[in-house]
């Protein structure tokens, strides 16, 4: 019952790297990916805003303007590499942490918020931007995502799905049911596992003896590990993964080995149980410093460009900002609503008393 | 100036100990720059700052713990930051986040009185729920309580029960005409209920063509006093004796009793005297007056007299009584009738006078009957039975003459009362009507 | 005597049962390492080791049911379910495994499970972190139910939970976690955990509650007393098997029955027990049996909880109303 009974991946086939810690071009035989200057200056600046959304969102929380937030730290490239190989027709199915595949399937990071600070549990639209609802139990959206993508081979879409969980939920037995039916009903939709190697303070040993990329063996499709903090090997293989899907040779597990930087949520305390040098670590390997380096070296960036980028991030952490402030508090008969979408006798007589309650005090509560 | 108070920084906290400052009072501090270190039941976190501006204030040392909504550090905030709320809006005192919030201690005032929530009456055809407006919430209370056949709540229900009373044909005086424990304990005794409204004889009820019938329910005063001559009927014994007697001298005391100054304002009957005979007859048979307690397999002799009256009112016949008649003179006593008559035939008899009686006249005279066999009272052991009285031919010192002739029955409970100590006692009565000095000279 | 957070009472009461049973085990997410998300297992495992205090993999449904197998083999396991609403995955379990081996074997098979969930609203949480989910286990034959209610019963409850032959889900309302009482840590482990408390003595009407609701309830009457009236509050500690004795000798005393709980109203276990007093003390009431809780909706975003939860001011407007009847 020690750690490190896995083996750490550095290299290798079964670690699949296109840009190394110190912002280094490398090949790997089964993915290859050809992109302009232009398009990685593009993914910087996504992951330097999805960081900004994610780390003016913790400030906020730590003012008191949410209750909770779940932060993302560390794990940008991961959700931006496989963010952008999303197409139009593509649908995501996330946990509660992916704030940055929000931002590239074009949700305002305002929208995520509202769950976070309780005025709602939600409430947008899956439909809007193909970005299903968060799912705060874990692992109940893989089978969503697989029902979704045997919805798609149906109905004739031409898309594919992504489903999205972590390490922890590799142990739920709702993400392996969707194994089970989505080897066997062949379905389009990539199983996309973020690997952050903590689960709350479970590390990755207390949920599998193996590597999580190798479990799709068991059921019957391929898996990959990719080195979840390089954005440009994550959009190879998601990109592959998802045209695959898309082409009818169904589901695949995706395991993006990055690290959950930050604590599991605002309510947690990583040092009860982790120690700082695993950190430090860690921040060698940073997601956006590896694409500054490379930006920089190859001249595809210089100073005027990344404070160019710095403003904007931090005129959307202003957006956030005001845009959280801004949220309304809901009006408490609001409960009421949409409990279901045939109306209710019982909660129209329940709303009535509540209604003739509230309006009998002389001052509102609150 | 902005104030900032400690939020609860992980899923319910309530405090949180400062564990060290990281600015200092007349710092410049930016947006989400850390302020503060502090340390929870859960985590050691830095804050940072809400406000880009100049920290005013700390409101507490480093090792102090300070309660979720505290006041924590206060700033001289910057005139326009675009990140800073708006002028005027202060941070809730309380956590605007997560969090246990204090909760209240007191009452908030309420402006509108408390309702009572309606009985829910779902109907199985009932249309789409209409959104029912709070003013006719409770005018649809009134409505669907009034529906609901019989309003009495479970305790006084089990005092209905107790008290053999039908609630169906009470009104009730108390809230939504719920019938009280004061409405049924009237109803036990059989007077009439001030609402009035479900007089069951005095409804009308009309004859069905069809059958040529006319149904009257069994309910109230006719049920229960029915009942209450069936048990008596069937649980106790009972034979009657009869005696005719020639009451001409008590009719000329009566005359003369009429015009005496002591017994002005009361109205003199016969059945004054017939009373007063009885009184003095039980003194002197005391077992007369009593009841067959089965429970306890005693026989209670009482030493009060509480002489019922049997009188017809509107509702029916109902028997109130006197309170200890053997203590009261010849005038109290006549009084006594009158007022006791008077408020029975006027339905105000209380349900004091109706109970606890322990011997009864019933006056059949009054209808120019001679005479009956005149049932028990429940928890009597007899009842006297005075008939009309008439001019009738009678032996008198040998002649025949026209005299004034009554006859009296009385009925008695033959598991108290032997045959000989029934007929000594009823020639008592009779002896004394038949020869009224002794009234005055016996006791 | 010391003053101890509820959590802490939670966390010396679970000590206690380790210490004197080798054969009882903690299992849960994050309960080793952690201490758990509420350190209420804080220190557990450095001392008793990691055999006993297992932090498991992220599955409600193979910690129960790697219990049930546990406790065939002898063994006496306390899980935890992190959140309330975490319960599910793991119901299956709960309700066709746990609560039936003892029936299906014929008594055979023992369930000494103990199943501590922390539960409840008012904290602010997220979805799925602020149920009530009693009411399912309380209607499972085979479980039993208890719930405390301040730091004092905690530590008393806890031991006789876990010492029990029969499966226990026991709910710790999380909001009161960070609640201070005095604990006597040498008040007798076997005081009886089964039995309802009058926690506060009245004369005008009974409030009938458990849980986080206790508090609520105590604060109410407090605050009644200056309207006149004098509430009973009794804490049912025990949700199944419940105290009827208790319940039902307080309200044929005050005659008005009202109960409390968070759990949204439609079919809770308010309904049960208000079904029960009515037969029982039918002659007694003076006005139907009230109830407060939820609104019959799914647990609303946390910044209208305080008004989908049960407060004072409700707990005394139905008192009013019944009073009023």
């Amino acid at each position: 019952m020690t750690e490190a009974l896995l083996p750490q991946p550095s290299e290798g086939p079964d670690f699949v790297q296109l840009l190394t810690p110190e912002g280094e071009r490398v090949e790997h035989p089964d993915y290859s990916l050809d992109v302009t200057d232009d398009e990685v200056r593009g993914l910087y600046r996504d992951l330097v805003l999805v960081r900004r959304i994610d780390t003016e969102a913790t400030a906020l929380q730590r003012q008191g303007e949410l209750g909770l937030w779940a932060s993302l730290l560390g794990q940008e490239a991961a959700q931006v590499g496989a963010g952008r190989s999303l197409s139009e027709g593509d649908f995501a199915f996330p946990t509660y942490r992916e704030h940055g595949v929000a931002y590239c399937k074009g949700v305002d990071p305002v929208t995520l918020l509202g769950l976070f600070r309780g005025t709602s549990q939600g409430g947008w639209d899956p439909q809007d931007h193909g970005f299903a609802l968060y799912t705060i139990v874990i692992g109940s959206q893989t089978l969503h995502a697989t029902g979704y993508a045997m919805g798609m081979q149906r109905d004739g879409g031409s898309g594919a799905v992504m489903a999205f969980f972590g390490d922890g939920a590799s142990s739920q037995g709702d993400v392996n049911e969707a194994f089970v039916w989505a080897s066997v009903f062949n379905a389009p939709v990539v199983f996309f596992c973020q690997n952050n190697q903590w689960a709350i303070s479970e590390p990755l040993e207390k949920q599998t003896r193996i590597p999580l990329y190798q479990r799709a063996q068991g059921f019957g499709f391929p898996g990959v590990r990719v080195d979840g903090n390089d954005v440009l090997a994550v959009l190879a293989v998601t990109r592959a993964a998802l045209a695959r899907a898309r082409d009818g040779d169904g589901p695949l597990l995706i395991e993006a080995y990055t690290y959950r930087m930050g604590a599991h949520t605002t309510s947690d305390d990583p040092t009860r149980y982790r120690l700082a040098a695993e950190l430090e670590t860690w921040k060698l390997k940073d997601p956006i410093e590896r694409v500054k380096a490379y930006l920089s070296r190859r001249g595809a960036g210089d100073a005027e460009f990344f404070a160019a980028v710095d403003a904007e991030s931090d005129a959307l952490a202003a957006h956030v900002r005001a845009g959280c402030l801004a949220l309304p508090d809901p009006d408490p008969l609001t409960m009421f609503d949409h409990v279901y979408a045939g109306g209710s006798s019982l909660l129209d007589e329940e709303r009535e008393q509540m209604s003739t309650y509230l309006a009998s005090f002389a001052e509102a509560a609150r | 100036m902005a104030d900032f108070a400690l939020p609860d920084l992980g899923e319910g906290l309530t405090e949180a100990e400062i564990l060290r400052w990281l600015v200092a009072v007349g710092d410049r501090v930016t947006l989400n720059q850390p302020i503060v270190e502090v340390e929870t039941a859960k985590a050691a976190v830095e804050i940072p700052s809400p406000y880009a501006g100049v920290v005013k204030t700390l409101h507490h040392s480093a090792g102090d713990t300070i309660d979720v909504g505290a006041p924590l550090i206060s700033f001289d905030v910057e005139g326009e930051s675009g990140t800073v709320r708006p002028e005027g809006e202060q941070p809730a005192e309380f956590l605007v986040g997560s969090g246990p919030k204090p909760s209240a201690r007191t009452r908030r005032a309420r402006v509108a009185p408390v309702a009572p929530m309606p009985p829910v009456v779902t109907q199985a055809d009932r249309p789409q729920p209409a959104r029912v407006a709070a003013a006719a919430v409770g005018e649809r209370a009134e409505r669907l309580v009034a529906q609901v056949h019989v309003l009495a709540k479970p305790p006084v229900r089990k005092l209905a029960r107790d008290l053999g009373v039908d609630l169906r044909v009470i009104s009730g005086t108390g809230a939504h005409a719920t019938i009280t424990r004061a409405d049924v304990e009237a109803a036990a005794a059989g007077v009439p209920s001030p609402g009035g409204a479900r007089s069951p004889v005095g409804a009308v009820i009309d004859v069905d063509p069809a059958t040529r019938e006319r149904r009257i329910p069994i309910k109230g005063v006719r049920k229960a006093t029915a009942a209450a001559m069936v048990q008596s009927a069937f649980t106790a014994p009972q034979v009657s004796e009869f005696v005719t007697v020639d009451v001409t001298p008590m009719m000329e005391l009566v005359t003369r009793l009429r015009a005496h100054p002591d017994f002005d304002g009361i109205a003199v009957s016969p059945l004054l005297l017939v009373a007063r005979s009885l009184v003095l007859a039980i003194a002197r048979h005391p077992m007369i007056n009593s009841s067959w307690d089965d429970e306890a397999q005693e026989i209670v002799v009482k030493d009060y007299i509480n002489l019922g009256i049997a009188t017809a009112t509107e509702r029916g016949l109902i028997v109130p009584n006197i309170k200890d008649a053997g203590r009261l003179s010849l005038p109290e006593l006549g009084a006594a009738l009158n007022r006791l008559v008077a408020s029975a035939r006027a339905g105000r008899a209380t349900p004091s006078d109706l109970s606890r009686g322990t011997v009864t006249i019933t006056n059949v005279g009054v209808f120019g009957v001679d005479t009956g066999t005149p049932i028990l009272n429940p928890g009597e052991a007899a009842i006297l039975c005075f008939g009309a009285v008439r001019d009738q031919p009678w032996v008198h010192e040998g002649r025949i003459e026209i005299r004034n002739v009554t006859q009296l029955a009385v009925t008695f409970d033959h598991r108290i009362v032997d045959g000989q100590l029934g007929s000594e006692f009823l020639a008592d009565v009779a002896g004394q009507l038949a020869d009224p000095w002794q009234l005055v000279t016996w006791r | 005597m010391a003053t101890l957070t509820m959590a802490k009472a939670l966390n010396e009461g679970l000590r206690s049962a380790m210490e004197r049973d080798p054969k009882v085990l903690i299992m849960g997410e994050d309960v080793g390492r952690l201490g758990g998300v509420f350190r209420v297992t804080d220190g557990l495992q450095k001392d008793f080791g990691e055999d006993r205090v297992i932090d498991t993999p992220l599955a409600e449904s193979g910690i129960i049911g790697t219990a049930v197998g546990l406790a065939i083999r002898g063994f006496r396991p306390v899980c935890e379910i992190q959140f309330d609403g975490f319960v599910f995955p793991a119901f299956d379990q709960i309700v066709s495994q746990v609560a039936r081996m003892h029936y299906r074997s014929a008594g055979h098979v023992k369930m000494p499970l103990t199943i501590r969930i922390p539960y409840g609203g008012g904290i602010g949480a997220v979805e799925h972190h602020s149920e009530s989910p009693e009411t399912y286990f309380a209607h499972t034959a085979g479980l039993k139910v208890l719930t405390c209610s301040h730091p004092a019963d905690a530590f008393t409850m806890i031991q006789p939970a876990i010492a029990c032959d029969d499966p226990i889900v026991f709910f710790e309302p999380k909001r009161r976690y960070w609640d201070k009482a005095d604990v006597d840590p040498d008040v007798a482990a076997s005081a009886s955990c089964w039995s309802a408390e009058v926690a506060r003595e009245g004369t005008t009407a009974t409030l009938i509650t458990y849980g986080p609701s206790v508090r609520t309830c105590l604060d109410a009457a407090a605050a009644a007393e200056s309207d006149g009236q004098d509430l009973e509050v009794v804490d049912l500690r025990a949700l199944s098997p419940i105290d009827w004795e208790t319940v039902f000798a307080s309200v044929r005393k005050t005659q008005h029955a009202v109960v409390v709980s968070e759990a949204p109203l439609f079919a809770s276990l308010a309904a049960e027990i208000a079904a029960r007093i009515t037969e029982h003390c039918f002659y007694s009431l003076e006005a139907p049996v009230l109830r407060v809780g939820g609104a019959s909706t799914p647990y609303p975003a946390s910044r209208v909880e305080e008004d989908f939860l049960p407060d004072l001011d409700r707990v005394l407007d139905a008192v009013d109303r019944a009073l009023g009847w």
